[in-house]
């Protein structure tokens, strides 16, 4: 980011009364830092290169440490489970794509439409944001269970009742929706603002040339909000790539770690299996991949441009 | 909100029965969404009021039938609530001050203090955000463990002031604050963490009150990372107590914890809905520059 505010620094700084020492001029500026630097450096920095350390020791915490080599590595690629999670966290991030990221583009296009209650609709989508996680744990357990208000409503129109939580097919599907139905409502409030900014003139215009709703959605309302479909596309992948938390206190990555995701099994590395030196591996692993990946997906976009 | 002559759809298009058909499914559709969003509002409330025979019952009923408050007073005597909602003010506090301190110090300087090799520095903090949580959460947790903040509050309140995301957010508020200002509180011979605290800071307000609803509700909302490094009752935040003792506890009977439920939901209900305009227009603030 450039700063417009040099000269005018530069310039009294030049004035000849009294020329300070150096040191002296940017003391303050580095005091201001220091607390910062310190801070970033002991808990993000150094649990980053310690990761990345640990990952070829064995960390006895009793009787201490000690180099392995790439045991821990070999350890991983050969543990089956694994490659169970690798699968289940790029069904997710599908899942969470399919169930989830159309769902507040499509709201918001239809609440900027509405002539009354726009306020009331904005805010009961937003109303779940507000909401603990763990409150919703509780809930959606109760929801979702065979004899819950919505295997009620199931059976009542002739289906047979799903065990949402408790089938294979299923669990994966009953978490993404019940994450979409919390959080959709943020990305709702920004598509919503960029909708709402799109300058009413131009739905007059294409009006008068004849374009029909569809049309003037698709070739004005759409591209008027590409940057933020983009950003949050990929703010979600970044997201859900992440996700343990829901699955961990739902179901524990079952049934028959069917919910078992990445970070779900490094987490229980760690914790179950006290393995922590295997757990920064895969920790070290997920950076590599998502790394390789922004590298090419940079690489992609600069082609783009040029 | 300004009000809208027209949208995609012009009045003249409304009156179409074409597009009738579309404007009425959609405000349907919208209406759908709204009651599945307070549908489960509504259960949470109404679950806590109910016998615990009803709340079990098949097919689900969604008003009480006789309305029990005595369950409030049980669920009130389950749980320490007063104990754990103290925790959870405290970390909200420590991490408040934290974020002011820290992040505001190093935001400002690397706005408005022109130091060299800022831009290396920069770095140094900007870099953290493209490295995944995944990295270093069992890392970080060892680090934590070996720096000896294990069952403290410090462990939580040291590292909320890493946190890249604020420092950029607070760094281009800060860049948009006139410099002249800046520049006159020099010449009267205004120390800098005079034109801090007596300029920048209360410029900021608007900024450091979105960044407190996101320290809040992350306080008010974490219990997984609490959970490991807390160990005890007095240490606790809301939701990891909540976590534990409710939510993961299969003797507790339905309405109770229904009941325990909506004691810590409609807080912070309560008060988006008094300050929704001024959250909203916050978030806003902080998500579009972000």
């Amino acid at each position: 980011m450039s700063q417009p505010s040099t000269v005018p620094i530069r310039s009294l700084d030049a004035l000849p009364k009294k020329p300070p020492a150096k040191w002296t001029k940017h003391l303050w500026g580095y005091l201001f830092l220091l607390p910062a630097v310190v801070i970033f450096f002991l808990f993000l920095w150094m649990p980053i290169g310690k990761g990345i350390v640990f990952s070829f020791y064995h960390i006895d915490f009793v009787k201490g440490d000690s180099f392995v080599g790439w045991e821990n590595y070999e350890r991983v690629f050969m543990d089956p489970e694994v490659w169970v999670s690798v699968k289940n966290t790029l069904y997710y991030m599908v899942l969470g794509v399919l169930i989830g990221f159309w769902v507040p583009i499509l709201f918001a296009i239809a609440i900027s439409e509405m002539r009354r209650f726009q306020g009331f609709a904005r805010i009961a989508a937003y109303l779940p944001y507000v909401v603990p996680f763990v409150v919703l744990y509780g809930l959606w357990r109760w929801l979702y269970d065979p004899v819950g208000p919505i295997n009620a409503l199931i059976t009542k129109v002739g289906l047979d009742s799903v065990l949402f939580l408790t089938d294979k097919a299923w669990s994966m599907i009953s978490i993404v929706i019940m994450e979409t139905w919390q959080s959709f409502g943020s990305a709702l409030l920004i598509y919503l603002a960029a909708v709402l900014s799109i300058p009413r003139d131009w739905y007059e215009a294409a009006e008068i040339d004849g374009a029909g709703v569809w049309k003037r959605i698709r070739h004005i309302t759409l591209p008027a909000i590409k940057n933020q479909i983009v950003l949050l596309f990929l703010l979600q992948l970044i997201a859900t790539s992440q996700g343990f938390q829901t699955h961990y206190a739902l179901l524990d990555g079952g049934p028959n770690n069917a919910t078992l995701t990445y970070a779900l099994l490094v987490v229980r590395y760690a914790f179950t299996r006290q393995d922590y030196g295997s757990a920064s591996a895969l920790g070290v692993l997920m950076f590599l991949v998502l790394g390789l990946l922004a590298v090419i997906q940079y690489r992609m976009s600069n082609k783009k441009e040029a | 909100m300004k009000t809208i002559d027209r949208g995609i759809l012009s009045d003249y298009d409304l009156k179409k029965p074409g597009n009738k058909i579309i404007y009425y499914l959609m405000m349907v559709v919208v209406l759908a969404m709204v009651c599945t969003m307070l549908y489960p509002m509504f259960v949470i409330l109404f679950n806590g009021l109910k016998l615990n025979t009803e709340v079990n019952s098949f097919p689900p009923t969604f008003l009480p039938s006789e309305v029990h408050f005595e369950n409030y007073q049980k669920a009130w005597s389950y749980i320490k609530l007063p104990l754990f909602a103290r925790n959870t003010l405290f970390i909200f506090a420590g991490n408040m001050v934290m974020t002011v301190l820290v992040v505001g110090f190093a935001s400002f300087s690397l706005s408005r203090m022109n130091v060299p090799y800022k831009k290396v520095i920069q770095y140094f903090f900007l870099l953290t955000l493209f490295i995944p949580p995944t990295t270093y959460i069992i890392p970080n947790f060892v680090n934590l463990r070996d720096l000896g903040l294990m069952n403290s509050f410090w462990a939580l309140w040291l590292p909320a002031g890493a946190n890249a995301f604020f420092l950029l957010l607070l760094k281009s508020f800060f860049d948009g604050i006139n410099m002249e200002m800046f520049e006159s509180g020099r010449i009267d011979g205004a120390s800098e963490p005079r034109l801090f605290f007596q300029i920048a800071f209360p410029l900021s307000v608007p900024i450091f009150a979105t960044l407190a609803i996101f320290v809040f509700s992350s306080a008010w909302n974490d219990w997984y990372w609490p959970s490991l490094i807390l160990s005890s009752d007095d240490k606790y935040p809301l939701a990891t107590a909540i976590y534990k003792y409710v939510i993961n506890v299969r003797r507790l009977d339905l309405n109770l914890r229904f009941a325990i439920l909506s004691m810590i939901t409609f807080p912070p209900v309560i008060v988006f809905l008094i300050f929704q305009k001024y959250i909203v227009r916050g978030l806003h603030l902080g998500g579009v520059k972000g």
